[in-house]
């Protein structure tokens, strides 16, 4: 299902997708995950992703970032037709332009929290002084100084979220992914984690985000709602918005159990 | 093999009853092994190799046993005994006593005259075959038909032959190229008979008669009288002058082929009191002797083969541990959970070892049959060696009790390491296994391990004490391992670990590459080589694996800091010390080996120049001419391109040294007086106090009867390095293999001859003395300079063929036997090139399981941007970081340990050798194993580039 997009694809456009779907197929079965769709994102827009479990949120964040393949449609990101690119040079563009924030971290647990961050540096060719210096000038950003050295495995939870954080930004990338990046978290740290994000979009940093907290998505600029591979609500989130997701519908369980019809509250 | 049949059937009857009472713990092992087919499957792999080599090594000894046991039908048949007699007199006298012999004890006797001579085929001279060494043999037909109470055991059929024929065994038959009714000569006293051949019989029992170490029977049987019609018509002088026939008496103890050989004992008790009367005879119990003499060459065959193929059985053990705990590490979250749900730990324990004990079955049930393979491929190979030196055929065969000893020693093995690796990764904690996290390193200090590890450090202290004191090596080595181990765990208690742990690791390996100057370590036993590889390794790779990170710094410093590659290709085999170790291990213990043998090998293929002017003297030809049919030493001198000629006399005696119960044989020449004027072989050491130089020691030796030089190898039993068995000035006893009369000598020098087998040498006369039958039939030739030596060797065959003259160039037989030690070292490298493969397979198995783990990590760098074609070079980094550390080390270490050898050592006895390293050769080897383990990681490395991103995350919704 295809709705009217508010205006937000004109003008500076840092990402717009045309007829996106997606399909898999499980055994026998296709399933369709995203359903051509449409989607822009404004430069140094604070964008985020709510839906029901199995609406398509993740694969919409893996679509349009270019780590899965579509089936059909377009992605362009500054412009590029990223599934144009061949692996090699997507790959690139990945490392000049986005940074990612994954719910479980995907820390690499054999490299300390600064070889962690310096690596999207690295593989954009920054010499390695000046890659370790900035790696850590923004491990210090994210209130981790003192642990520069500390394998992931000797973080907390919200330390190696920071960490996760710090490398998504520290290459300066045109837009960053993040896929339920409080998912793990306490309400604390998690909050703390928000702000950070806040603050670095107040930088000017252009932030997609995927999430069931609807705390996260009223905080955002603008607020996608999906259900079944499409989107059904694309607008600016309201006071309402706080209102747990299972109760606007969604996952909200029927009478017999199933799952109830999904609600558009857009 | 009881014994182990029986534990082995205990472990399994334990492992079924765990599975029978614990249905639950059974099926998830079966579900898990059948989950995870490919796993599965490399497990079997890895440890199918252990039992595969146990089994080869089992079979090569089976194979040389029966090599050697076939000679009891074929060349004996019904003969357990041989009475020999020192002259003819007395022959005829043992003869006469034992005429219509009986005795319970025994079912027949045979008098057998034999004569040692040469025969050639018939028809025009150009086209004629010879044969130098012929039996030639008077019986009767029908008594030897008779013997043992199975004609067909004899191999005789037919009656005697007529004067004028010949009866042929099939093996000289086939020599010559004759058939029935075909003309060959035979050279009596050196004077020809043309005979016809009447019929071939085949090598079996009488008719196959020897009691040599060749599996061929060159036997020709003619009629009685025949060699005293030939003695009758020599001039008396020749007569009297050559040496007799011999007249043997030969005896067939109670029972069948192999059963007579029971009755040995009895038989020759029985024998020697019908000859109580009779001076200058004895009974030699031949069949016995071959028969211990099969045994004892298959045992030390198989104790070879098992002591090399030990460090590839190693290579598999650690490839199965290492194989289990990474699936252990992959479960780990599962484990957990059952441990969450209410399993014990040690029903953990038995999860682990039902489910190995099902791998270990199919494995060792594999193995075994790959094992057959192994022996065929290794027979094959060996077989093409002892060609080159004798005439011992190797035919395939198998005992089944190999088979089964090598499936039980298989699944032991395996068994075993499932339960100690099963009893490492069950001790996981409960949450950290449900999520995943990682270890802390450090476990509790209990008071109770302190007191242990400090019983244990006192006791390998008190042990390494005993082994130095009493020149034990193994001991010397395994106990300081103990010590060291116990040492560090105490000291890491209260010390920073890594310095303590290196410290203590640096320490065992310097001991165990010293621990030879002060331990003799002579005679270079293939057990005190395997437990000092496994030391040397064990302690280099410890040490490398506490100082992995600072490895890992100047490989990173190297490959640029900011190269990814180099950093990710290194991360993971730091992180990991033990799965890393465990690989690393396996290939520096491989490749040590490896290179070891390869440097040994060298080192011995450069010595053939110094061999042949240590064997030769100043002679270059060495030629013997059958002692019936001796050639006058004025004739050789007189053919064309001999310069000087040394006649010695030459024969086989039996030695006793200080030390030893029995009395050995041996061979023994006794030299001329003018054999040192053109130059004796060289000598290692003598008496510098009392003579000046060699040519002195030669000269006491020719003058004084009472002394003699022991060759290089004197009385040694297996191959190897000289064993000095006797020093200057010992006295030793030589029996009389005849007449049993012992005389003693005085060794004078060691001579570094021997691989011409002239054995022990004394004077002429000093020879004369001893041996009753020996004859001057061995000759050491000097040749005229510019002399093509081998052409003259076979154009003097030719000329004394009525002689049955051998001669060959001394370089000549140097240079075989350098070959046969080159493809025996060459055997032992292809042996342990299966351990290589197991180490390769295992870096394989090991990056095939990290990409499984890694899956996600990889998703992460590939969304990062790292592109698909550095996430494959880093895999191929790191395994190659691990092959090469290995390699590196196992180099290392091997070097250092063959220098120390070569120069600074008297294992290699008195050989003054180079150290010569073949650095082309390990440049092949090495990079040849570099590559294969790059070609195993190949496809890992190929999926992991594959992985997508998005997959690999598992995000869901």
């Amino acid at each position: 299902m295809t709705i009217t997009m508010p205006d937000h694809g004109r003008g500076d456009d840092i990402l717009v997708a045309r007829g996106v779907r997606k399909t898999y197929r499980t055994g026998a079965v296709d399933v369709t995950a995203l359903e051509g769709l449409d989607l822009s994102v404004r430069r140094a827009e604070y964008v985020a992703v709510m839906g029901p479990s199995g609406s398509g949120k993740t694969t919409l964040l893996n679509c349009l970032s270019g780590l899965d393949d579509i089936d059909a449609g377009s992605v362009q990101v500054e412009g590029r037709d990223i599934h144009r690119l061949r692996d090699a040079a997507r790959t690139a563009h990945r490392a000049q332009r986005m940074g990612f924030i994954f719910q479980a971290f995907n820390l690499i647990p054999v490299l300390s929290a600064v070889e962690n961050v310096e690596l999207p540096l690295l593989l954009n060719r920054v010499p390695s002084k000046a890659a370790r210096r900035q790696a850590q000038a923004t491990l210090d950003r994210v209130g981790l100084a003192q642990r520069y050295d500390h394998r992931p495995s000797e973080l907390s939870g919200g330390e190696q979220q920071r960490v996760t954080v710090a490398r998504a930004v520290v290459a300066g990338p045109a837009l960053v992914w993040a896929d339920e990046p409080t998912g793990n978290l306490d309400t604390h740290t998690a909050e703390r984690v928000m702000q950070l994000l806040a603050e670095l979009h107040a930088d000017g940093l252009t932030l997609v985000l995927v999430t069931h907290d609807p705390a996260i998505g009223e905080a955002a600029q603008r607020l996608i709602t999906m259900q079944d591979g499409s989107i059904i609500s694309d607008r600016r989130p309201t006071a309402g918005d706080l209102v747990p997701e299972g109760q606007r519908g969604g996952h909200r369980p029927s009478p017999a159990g199933g799952a109830a019809a999904p609600v558009d509250v857009g | 093999m009881t014994a182990l049949l029986a534990i082995a059937g205990t472990a399994v009857a334990i492992v079924v009853l765990l599975a029978l009472r614990r249905p639950a713990l059974a099926r998830i092992a079966l579900r898990g092994a059948v989950r995870r087919k490919s796993e599965t499957v490399l497990v079997i792999l890895g440890s199918l190799l252990g039992t595969a080599i146990i089994t080869g090594s089992l079979i090569v000894g089976d194979t040389l046993d029966a090599s050697i046991r076939i000679s009891a039908p074929n060349q004996l048949g019904p003969v357990d005994l041989v009475v020999r007699s020192a002259s003819p007199a007395s022959a005829r006298q043992a003869a006469s006593a034992l005429e219509g012999f009986t005795s319970a004890a025994t079912d027949g006797v045979l008098d057998v005259v034999v004569l040692d001579t040469s025969m050639a085929s018939g028809g025009p001279r150009d086209t004629r075959r010879a044969e130098p060494r012929v039996q030639l043999l008077e019986l009767s037909f029908p008594d030897a038909a008779m013997m043992g109470g199975d004609a067909r055991a004899t191999g005789i059929s037919g009656v005697d032959p007529d004067r004028g024929e010949v009866v042929l065994t099939r093996d000289l038959a086939d020599a010559l190229g004759r058939e029935a009714g075909d003309e060959v000569i035979a050279y009596v006293y050196g004077r020809p008979l043309r005979l016809t051949v009447d019929r071939v019989l085949p090598r079996l029992g009488i008719a196959g008669f020897s009691t040599g170490e060749d599996s061929t029977s060159r036997n020709a049987f003619v009629a009685a009288g025949t060699f005293s019609r030939v003695l009758e018509r020599l001039p008396a002088q020749v007569a009297a002058s050559v040496p007799p026939p011999q007249q043997l008496v030969l005896v067939s103890a109670a029972g069948g082929v192999f059963e007579g050989a029971d009755n040995t004992a009895a038989a020759t008790e029985a024998v020697e009191a019908a000859l109580a009367a009779v001076r200058s005879v004895r009974v030699d119990p031949v069949k016995e002797d071959l028969l211990d003499a099969a045994e004892e060459a298959g045992d030390s065959f198989q104790q070879l083969f098992l002591a090399i193929g030990s460090f590839a059985v190693l290579a598999g053990v650690l490839l199965l541990v290492n194989i289990f705990v990474m699936l252990a590490d992959e479960r780990k979250s599962e484990l957990g959970m059952l441990r969450a749900v209410g399993l014990r730990r040690r029903d953990l324990v038995r999860l682990f070892v039902i489910e190995g004990a099902m791998y270990a079955t199919l494995s060792a049930a594999l193995g075994t049959l790959v094992g057959i393979g192994v022996g065929r491929v290794i027979v094959a190979v060996t077989g093409a060696i002892f060609a080159g030196f004798g005439d011992l055929e190797l035919t395939f065969s198998i005992d089944p009790a190999s088979t089964v000893t090598g499936f039980v020693a298989g699944l032991l093995i395996a068994l075993a390491t499932v339960l100690v690796t099963s009893l490492r990764t069950s001790r996981i904690n409960i949450i950290r296994a449900i999520r995943e996290l990682p270890e802390p390193t450090g476990g509790r200090r209990r008071a109770r391990s302190a007191v242990a590890l400090a019983v244990g450090l006192l006791a390998s202290t008190a042990a390494t004490a005993a082994a130095v004191a009493g020149d034990d090596p193994i001991a010397a080595l395994l106990a300081p391992s103990a010590g060291a181990m116990c040492l560090a765990l105490l000291l890491a208690r209260v010390l920073p670990r890594r310095p303590v742990l290196s410290l203590v690791a640096a320490a065992l390996l310097v001991w165990a590459v010293v621990a030879e100057r002060f331990i003799g370590f002579e005679g270079g036993d293939i057990n005190v080589f395997v437990v000092q590889g496994v030391v040397l390794t064990g302690s280099a790779v410890a040490l490398l694996s506490f100082n992995q990170e600072t490895v890992g710094r100047a490989l990173r410093s190297l490959g640029g800091r900011g190269n990814l590659v180099t950093r990710l290709g290194t991360a993971y085999p730091l992180a990991r010390r033990f799965r890393t170790g465990l690989t690393l291990a396996t290939f520096t213990l491989v490749v040590f080996t490896l290179v070891f043998i390869s440097v040994l090998s060298s080192v011995f293929g450069t010595l053939t120049d110094d061999t042949v002017a240590d064997e030769a003297g100043g002679y270059d030809l060495l030629a013997s001419a059958a002692p019936s049919n001796p050639l006058p030493e004025g004739e050789l001198r007189r053919s064309d391109g001999v310069a000087e000629v040394a006649t010695l006399t030459y024969g086989l005696a039996e030695f006793r040294v200080a030390g030893r119960q029995d009395f050995d044989r041996w061979p023994l020449s006794g030299v001329p007086g003018d054999f040192v004027a053109t130059g004796a072989p060289a000598l290692s050491e003598y008496d510098t106090a009392r003579y000046s130089d060699e040519q002195q020691v030669w000269e006491a030796v020719t003058d004084d009867p009472t002394l003699m030089v022991a060759d290089a190898f004197f009385l040694q039993d297996g191959g190897g390095p000289p064993e000095q068995i006797v020093a200057i000035g010992d006295r030793v006893e030589v029996r009389d293999p005849v007449t049993g009369e012992v005389t003693r000598r005085t060794v004078a020098a060691i001579s570094r001859a021997g691989v011409a087998f002239s054995g022990v040498m004394v004077s002429a006369e000093s020879l004369d003395e001893m041996l009753t039958t020996a004859a001057p039939h061995r000759y050491y030739v000097a040749t005229e300079p510019g002399v093509d030596r081998a052409a003259l060797a076979a154009d003097l065959q030719g000329r004394f063929v009525a002689n049955g003259l051998e001669a060959e160039a001394f370089r000549d037989i140097v240079e075989v036997n350098t070959r046969a030690n080159q493809q025996f070292f060459q055997l032992m490298r292809g042996y342990l090139a299966l351990g290589l493969l197991v180490g390769i397979a295992g870096l394989g198995v090991v990056m095939v399981r990290a990409v499984r783990e890694r899956r996600r990590e990889v998703g992460v760098l590939r969304s990062l941007g790292l592109p698909a074609g550095k996430v494959r070079a880093a895999f191929l980094l790191e395994s190659g970081f691990v092959a090469v550390e290995g390699m590196f080390v196992g180099t290392l270490l091997a070097l250092v340990t063959s220098w120390q050898i070569v120069v600074n050592s008297d294992a290699l006895g008195d050989l003054d050798v180079p150290f010569v390293v073949p650095w082309g050769e390990l440049a092949i080897l090495l990079t040849a194993a570099l590559l294969a383990s790059l070609a195993a990681t190949a496809l890992p490395a190929q999926q992991a580039a594959r992985i997508r991103p998005a997959v690999a995350l598992r995000i869901a919704d």
